[in-house]
């Protein structure tokens, strides 16, 4: 069992959980950071089997900063993503075609949950994460029909 | 104000605005500008906007009232 590797977990403030441990494997890279966020580099999703499908995007260098994802198919079955050229070279995917969610990238829509307000999730631009070298990046596909607000079914877990 | 490919808008001293190409549904712009003067599509502004306003959720226990509205289970029995 020499090939046996023992994960070092590392320890993060959380918005939401309070302190949490986790592998450096599982970290989100985002060269560029996010918009409104160039400072944050480094992402860690947390998911939480009584939140399901929900995943939470937690900053590694603010913990004040937090974002409530859904995967872009939970959100709309028939999502289709519309990647422009640059944004699949900035994530080392294959140009001249759009990458398959599930096996290639991983796709989340940030929620915006505003009291007195249904929530919206911004399809317009959704997180693509490589799942092969855990690179991610938000990408505006001005190419396509979604919006930053599109309203959500009510029963998430029953459209997915 | 109307101009054909290969035409320019000047907007003060420094900043042009080139028509480079006209396509069926595109155009392709060119734009000079001091480098102190960020040139961004629209939808990075309205992005940005979006993130800020996502990120700005309340308290946990605020937090979990929404999520109980907005995730439920196909049996209805909630989180």
């Amino acid at each position: 069992m020499a090939t046996t590797q023992t994960a070092i977990l590392q320890r993060c403030e959380t918005r939401y959980f309070g302190p949490v441990e986790y592998d450096e494997a599982s970290v989100l890279v985002f060269p560029d950071g996010i918009p409104g966020f160039e400072q944050s580099t480094r992402f860690l999703p947390l998911r939480q089997p009584i939140n399901e499908p929900l995943v939470f995007l937690q900053s590694l260098s603010d913990p004040n900063v937090c974002f409530v994802t859904l995967p872009a198919l939970a959100a709309c079955p028939r999502y289709r993503l519309s990647i422009a050229r640059e944004d699949l070279d900035a994530l080392d995917l294959a140009s001249g075609r759009q990458p398959l969610i599930g096996s290639e990238v991983l796709c989340l829509t940030i929620l915006s949950i505003v009291e007195n307000a249904p929530p919206t999730a911004n399809l317009l631009a959704p997180i693509v994460v490589n799942l092969q070298t855990q690179r991610a990046r938000q990408v505006i596909q001005v190419n396509s029909a979604y919006s930053h607000r599109e309203n959500l079914p009510i029963r998430v877990a029953s459209c997915s | 104000m109307r101009r054909r490919a290969g035409e320019s808008i000047l907007i003060g001293e420094d900043i042009e605005i080139q028509i480079i190409r006209i396509g069926p549904s595109r155009i392709k712009i060119g734009i000079t500008a001091p480098k102190s003067i960020s040139v961004n599509l629209k939808e990075v502004k309205l992005v940005r906007e979006e993130n800020l306003a996502a990120a700005q959720v309340h308290s946990v226990a605020a937090l979990r009232g929404m999520l109980e509205r907005l995730i439920d289970g196909p049996e209805g029995d909630g989180i």
